[in-house]
């Protein structure tokens, strides 16, 4: 598959690059502002992760003098790159159908530590012990929540599939399309224990409490991410945003992609509605009411919760139901 | 308006604080936890964040009278901030050593050895003092940015 034009101008503007960065950092900041409010706090304002953004672009960036320099200043252009590309792979229903001949969910499953891999290999490089404890915490939680998300994506290309009547269907533009004709899987019985299974992993996912154990900052001081400064810490924040964008994105396709009838503009405005709505439910609501779990019980809570419900959903679909 | 400057004042509305008790009896932690963990005071709704990296660190809260012991290890973490920083001196015992003043171990006052831009007195000052503080300490950081 060659690299074409129409591709790169997805990655690079629009549901990828700036689009998605722009969206990205806007529901970040809603996300504070919601969550402040719940604690009865006033919050900062809507804008900012963009003015964070602009602060850390003004600073110096420092490298330890033990540090492996190229891994350490390249390691956050890892995560960016790999969530400018998975980005550009989601379908906004109604306005882009999709990227199906560049990649489907498998790319996609590969596509999405990237970030988690950046961090580790930041950690790793920084050379602080803190960051090698991140790196450790950071891999057992990747471990953890990759299987849920396997399950929940094959038990989606299964019930997808089931009804084309060929095998699973990975490719998320027919998963959309089968959708907008069947109805949304968010409302199917079967696949209620995946969303439910979904919306558990996206906290562990984007690393957000009570599953931040890689960057606790009251005990590892923020792990990996502990000697990066300025524009290289500014990156990892890109490539978070990103991250949010692509994952919440990928829930909306996955279980509630039906467009509204009207133009374009409409279903973005409309996509991102849901994915805000996803967010709140899932991330805002969970931050403002958890603390911290024990690296351990971090671990265990995805195999013993959301990992046994996406099973469940991937049995219902695979039997037909 | 230089756009540059539109830039840096956008930018200093992003204050990311850090902590170093420089043997403080607590008394002054607590209330910069005040400013942080109380609704009423609230210090995010000026857009800071307590960080616990001083890679990360724009604006350093220093509390307590600086004594010989832990006198290295706080300007070693002072150097591992990058720039451009600001230093604000929470309490009184960084002025002049407040209960503890004239202790064998105290090797005050902290402006001896720190560059330190804004006092905020008090045993322990109240949280409004120490937002205040901090706006201060955004001034300076904005002039230090050369706007």
């Amino acid at each position: 598959m060659e690299l074409t034009l129409s591709a790169l101008l997805h990655m690079l503007l629009f549901p990828g690059g700036v689009f998605a960065l722009g969206a990205g950092l806007l529901l970040k900041g809603v996300d504070r502002r919601v969550q402040a409010r719940l604690q009865r706090r006033v919050g900062p304002p809507l804008l900012q992760p963009f003015l964070d953004l602009a602060k850390l672009a003004a600073k110096e960036t420092l490298v330890p003098e033990t540090a492996n320099r190229t891994a350490f200043l390249a390691a956050p252009l890892i995560g960016l790159t790999g969530m400018a590309v998975a980005a550009a792979l989601i379908p906004v229903p109604g306005a882009y159908s999709g990227m199906p001949e560049m990649g489907d969910m498998l790319v996609l499953f590969y596509l999405l530590p990237l970030p988690a891999i950046a961090l580790m290999v930041g950690g790793s490089a920084s050379s602080s012990p803190f960051g090698a404890l991140g790196f450790s915490r950071e891999m057992g939680l990747m471990l953890a929540y990759e299987i849920p998300l396997l399950a929940v994506l094959l038990a989606v290309a299964m019930k997808a599939g089931a009804a084309v009547g060929a095998g699973p269907a990975l490719s998320l533009t027919v998963v959309v399309g089968h959708q907008m004709a069947a109805g949304q899987f968010g409302f199917s019985p079967a696949m209620l224990p995946a969303l439910a299974a979904y919306l558990l992993f996206l906290p562990g996912t984007l690393g957000v409490p009570p599953f931040d154990v890689p960057e606790a900052e009251s005990e590892i001081v923020e792990g990996p991410l502990l000697e990066y400064s300025g524009p290289a810490l500014g990156f990892f924040h890109l490539a978070s945003a990103l991250k949010t964008m692509v994952v919440l994105g990928l829930g909306v396709d996955m279980f509630f992609p039906t467009p509204l009838p009207g133009g374009a503009l409409v279903n973005v405005c409309w996509f991102l509605a849901k994915c805000l709505a996803l967010m709140l439910v899932s991330l805002t609501v969970a931050r403002a009411a958890t603390g911290r779990f024990r690296p351990d019980q971090a671990f265990t809570f995805f195999l013993k919760y959301p990992a046994p419900l996406a099973l469940a959903s991937l049995a219902l679909a695979w039997m037909g139901f | 308006m230089h756009p540059m400057n539109a830039f840096k004042k956008l930018a200093v509305r992003s204050p990311w604080l850090f902590r170093i008790n420089a043997g403080s009896c607590n008394g002054c932690d607590v209330e910069l936890v005040a400013t942080a963990c109380i609704p009423r005071f609230d210090v995010e709704r000026l857009g800071c964040r307590y960080c616990g990296s001083p890679r990360h660190a724009d604006i350093v809260l220093i509390t307590g009278p600086l004594n010989l012991r832990i006198r290295d290890k706080v300007l070693r973490v002072w150097d591992e901030v990058p720039e451009p920083k600001v230093a604000v001196a929470v309490g009184i015992c960084p002025i002049s050593g407040g209960v503890f003043r004239g202790g064998y171990t105290i090797d005050g006052p902290m402006d001896r050895y720190l560059p330190i831009d804004v006092n905020v007195p008090g045993c322990p000052p109240r949280p409004q003092a120490i937002l205040e503080g901090v706006l201060k300490a955004r001034e300076v950081w904005l002039s230090r940015m050369g706007a």
